[in-house]
């Protein structure tokens, strides 16, 4: 008879979670990997494929520390066109809630809210497409304890969508999308092409 | 009619163009009279740089995004969608044509596309006066 | 092809269609639609006067559309035979092609279809496959990228008949290709499409790549791959000749194809995986590998032979290793594609092997079937007694029984398998089966639950499918419960109702009702009968109060012998779950309920008789067990 299975493999714990069940139905054809923008945008070490592998064969450590786990925005393009009909996304988001159980932080910047004019109008908690931003009570010297948008470093993949809908500017992207830099950055332009 | 090249701003959602060599000319060999702001998501554009764009003086304002589900970010061209269409119908009611604001969804296999956009916009630009009407400070300085 | 035409012996119809096949081994009777070609076969010479004279053209399909054709036309220039054709559905009828073939008067336009009945003693089915329509997978945008085109499509472009006399060119602008990507898995091993492996397509890529290399040396020719898959002899070393031969091999699926829309260059992203990085290269033409799937009309000529189909829609041969060549049906055998997709060596032992089986028969004046065939008792059948019935019809899979209101039901023995769907439906137990009697049984069922029924878990095994896995978890030594005791049947529509109410009625803890997987069914739409029984009997013990979990029913294959170890334990653990005074009070209230179903059962000829035997010789054994004790 088959041996039972230990719950405590990484695998196990992945096909446990949803999006997880066909984890182990991958057969290594590199569809995700290349249906995916990440590889050439943003970091040429991201790879689906090999974040499967290293569920399939119980790689936790190098697994939770692979850029893959913590980039993953489930886009889904992959999704559809994966062979084996795997939720890449999903495997890969199971594997990053495992990691954040297991104490690791996410690396990638997520959007900072300024709690000094947030007025706690909700639109961010709104548009967010990952639920990370949420009304919380908190304590603002000078303001008391009053809800105000807070954003959950472990969900947030900085897309900006919060910033975009925010009526009183609250809420912005650290370092390069910063809403101050854009602005100027437009307005150097415009009066260089007038002069 | 304009007798110099109408002042554009592009505004690029990182993630829509699939070839790298539609990136690499964007990033590297647009006209100058083509400003470039690369944004994460289009559904990061805040109606207040469009809005800025339109007082700096600019004569047409583009946004590329990508196809619906083709969203790098789940909904975020959705929001931006709805969100900077409505902006533009309200300059449009201000006194900001309505074409002077151009959305451009690209699929994944639309190579080159961009390139043939900005050349048909900026013609289509060409044929319209200056834009003056909402421009505040034009050649000053935002603080 | 032309040797066959040739041989006295050997009629070759062509434009032919099978609309009926009726009767059994030895003695089939087809129809047959012989298509009207508005061109008499017995005065047209072959000359092609009036394809030179028609005006007409339409896309010429043999060329997958790569060329026309006129209306009056031969599919290709190897035809056999060769007799010109009109297609009706582009003639403009001009009768220009009357005038050009003059004195013979072989053109003849108000010929219409025959149909003409054969006495055919086998049959053999060759029907081939048909080929996936890339265009549904929009990432290699096939259809709207003029560069990307089929295997089929390169097979004719580098054909020297072919279109352009062996010029390979791109069909954007005519010029020849300097470097082109072949990408295998088209559709194929693909769980959105076919998900299994089209079988010949590695070696099929291979061959097409070594062609253009020997054609057009100075080509690049890249092969996209999952896996390459080369197991037969000789394969292999074809696989090392294209290497050689300076053919590239990348692993790993592309999952786009873009395409320049001024230039109408190919761009390949796809994962190189043995470097671990999205690589995007540069073609001048790219050819899809397509899966090979059955013929579109593969379910109509199932139905029309009464055979089974397998996943995937193939058709299903009588055993996948041992009887590959046979179709459950006596008499029908298969060669080539049609029953799974297989290269050329392998359909040509197919072919042999189907064609000396068909021989066995055609040199026989008996033959022999398998034993296990139902009877009717005519005495018996309501039919008879003029009453409207047919059940027994409409549950056969291969129409083998004759009904007509107030005969008896009739069973064409020759062409009756031994499911025993009839026997398992007949409501007035009317029909039997041989060796699978209601009878003998019962008697089995009274043996195994003997002695203290309420811990014994009956099981109901079909012969193809859920009896090898039990017999697969023997062998294997899986483990399970020493309380199971096992019935085979030859499929899961002959699991009659009675069997079961008679295992509780007796005080059976547990009963298992397995067969096959739906598509598995040996016997086209036996399981599907059964299944739907054991669905009803389902709801009526939950009716009743049964606890849950005392009848079970699951579909078990012959490879699965761990489920069948599995199911068997789960169902113990059920029964240990119960407390034994709960289950005994359950039996004995359901007893009752159960006796009521069964009263006809004293009717129905030889099971008192097998009954009153049966416990008689209970009786003996349990009193030499008791001395022995």
């Amino acid at each position: 008879m088959s041996a039972p299975t230990d719950t405590n493999l990484l695998s196990e714990r992945v096909k446990a979670l949803p999006g997880g069940e066909f984890l182990m139905m991958c057969y290594s054809c590199g569809t995700c990997t290349s249906k995916c923008m990440i590889q050439p945008k943003l970091d040429p070490n991201y790879n689906p494929r090999r974040l499967i592998r290293e569920a399939v064969f119980e790689m936790e450590a190098e697994a939770f520390a692979d850029t893959t786990t913590w980039l993953c925005s489930a886009c889904d393009l992959c999704y559809p066109a994966c062979p084996q009909k795997i939720h890449i996304s999903g495997v890969i988001n199971a594997v990053k809630a495992l990691a954040v159980e297991q104490g690791w932080k996410n690396p990638n910047p997520s959007a900072v809210v300024d709690i000094f004019t947030c007025v706690a109008c909700g639109m961010c908690v709104e548009v967010c497409p990952y639920q990370a931003v949420s009304l919380v009570e908190t304590k603002v010297a000078g303001r008391g304890l009053i809800p105000v948008a807070t954003v959950d470093p472990g969900k947030c993949m900085a897309c900006g969508m919060c910033s975009a809908a925010c009526r009183s500017t609250s809420i912005s992207l650290p370092t390069r999308h910063h809403d101050k830099e854009i602005i100027a950055d437009l307005w150097a332009f415009l009066a260089e092409e007038a002069a | 009619m304009i007798d110099h090249k109408p002042k554009i701003i592009l505004f690029q959602c990182q993630w829509c163009l699939y070839s790298a060599e539609d990136q690499t000319w964007v990033d590297t060999q647009l006209p100058v009279n083509i400003h470039l702001v690369k944004v994460p998501c289009t559904g990061r554009i805040n109606t207040l740089y469009v809005l800025n764009a339109v007082q700096g003086g600019a004569d047409g304002v583009m946004i590329s995004g990508c196809l619906p589900e083709q969203c790098h970010f789940k909904e975020g061209n959705l929001g931006a969608r709805r969100q900077l269409d409505q902006f533009a119908d309200f300059l449009d009611h201000i006194g900001y044509e309505r074409n002077r604001v151009r959305f451009t969804w690209l699929d994944l296999q639309d190579r080159g596309r961009i390139q043939r956009d900005l050349a048909q916009f900026e013609a289509d630009l060409t044929k319209m006066p200056k834009s003056e009407a909402l421009a505040t400070r034009v050649g000053g300085h935002h603080d | 092809m032309v040797d066959a035409a040739r041989q006295p012996l050997i009629e070759v119809k062509t434009f032919t269609e099978v609309e009926k096949v009726e009767g059994f081994v030895g003695n089939f009777k087809v129809t047959l639609r012989e298509k009207s070609k508005y061109v008499r076969a017995d005065r047209c010479n072959g000359c092609g006067a009036c394809t030179k004279a028609c005006p007409i053209e339409v896309p010429n399909y043999f060329e997958m559309n790569l060329a026309p054709r006129k209306a009056a036309y031969v599919p290709m220039s190897q035809s056999v035979p060769l007799i010109y054709n009109i297609d009706m559905d582009a003639c403009i009828h001009c009768y220009k092609c009357v005038e050009a073939c003059g004195a013979l008067e072989a053109i003849d336009f108000s010929m219409t279809d025959k149909i003409v009945e054969e006495e055919i003693g086998a049959i053999v089915v060759a029907t081939g496959f048909s080929h996936f329509d890339p265009s549904v997978m929009s990432e290699y945008g096939y259809g709207r990228f003029p560069n990307v085109i089929t295997s089929m499509e390169m097979e004719r472009l580098n054909n020297s008949a072919g279109p352009t006399h062996g010029a390979l060119v791109r069909p954007s602008d005519g010029k020849p290709p300097k470097n082109i990507a072949f990408i295998n898995c088209v559709g194929s091993r693909d769980k959105r499409y076919n998900p299994s492996c089209s079988n010949f397509c590695c070696m099929y890529s291979i061959k097409n790549a070594i062609l253009v290399k020997q054609m057009h040396p100075g080509t690049d020719v890249t092969i996209y791959y999952i896996d390459i898959r080369t197991p037969s002899k000789g394969y292999e070393e074809f696989y090392d000749r294209a290497r050689e031969m300076g053919i590239k091999f990348v692993q790993g699926r592309p999952s786009e194809i873009t395409e320049d829309s001024e230039t109408h260059q190919l761009f390949i992203t796809g994962e190189d995986i043995t470097l671990g990085k999205v690589v995007e290269r540069e073609f001048d033409m790219v050819m899809l590998n397509q899966a090979a799937i059955p013929q579109p009309d593969q379910n109509q000529m199932s139905s029309v032979l009464s055979v089974a189909q397998s996943p995937g829609g193939w058709f299903m041969e009588y055993h996948p290793k041992l009887r590959p060549m046979d179709s459950p049906t006596d008499g029908i055998f298969f060669a080539g594609a049609c029953q799974g997709p297989k290269d050329i060596p392998a359909s040509v032992a197919q072919g042999s092997a189907a064609a000396a089986r068909a021989s066995r028969i055609l040199h026989s004046d008996e033959w022999h079937i398998e034993p296990t065939v139902a009877v009717v008792w005519p005495d018996r059948c309501v039919s008879a007694q003029d009453k409207s019935c047919g059940i027994c019809s409409r549950a056969c899979p291969y129409s083998a029984i004759d009904y007509t209101q107030g005969k008896a039901a009739e069973v064409i023995t020759a062409k009756c398998h031994g499911c025993g769907a009839c026997v398992g439906e007949c409501p007035h137990d009317s029909i039997t089966q041989l060796h699978y009697t209601d009878a003998e049984i019962l008697a089995q069922i009274r043996t195994l639950l003997a002695t203290e029924p309420e811990k014994k878990i009956l099981a109901l095994r079909c012969h193809w499918c859920s009896y090898g896995g039990a017999d697969l978890a023997g062998t294997s030594h899986f483990e399970y419960s020493a309380n199971e005791r096992g019935i085979k049947v030859m499929c899961s529509a002959r699991m009659d109702a009675d069997f079961i109410y008679e295992a509780y009625r007796l005080g059976a803890g547990a009963v298992l009702f397995s067969g096959c997987h739906p598509q598995d069914c040996h016997y086209i739409t036996g399981q599907v009968s059964g299944s739907k029984r054991a669905n009803r009997l389902k709801t009526i013990f939950e009716r009743m109060g049964m606890s849950p979990g005392r009848f079970r029913i699951e579909w078990i294959s012959a490879a699965e012998g761990d489920k069948y170890a599995r199911v068997i334990n789960e169902m113990q653990a059920t029964l240990d779950a119960i407390p034994p005074e709960a289950l005994k009070e359950e039996i004995e209230r359901l007893r009752p309920e159960m006796a009521r179903k069964l009263t006809r059962l004293p009717n129905i000829p030889g099971v008192q008789q097998a009954l009153d035997q049966t416990d008689e010789i209970i009786q003996l054994m349990t009193e030499l067990h008791m001395e022995k004790v």
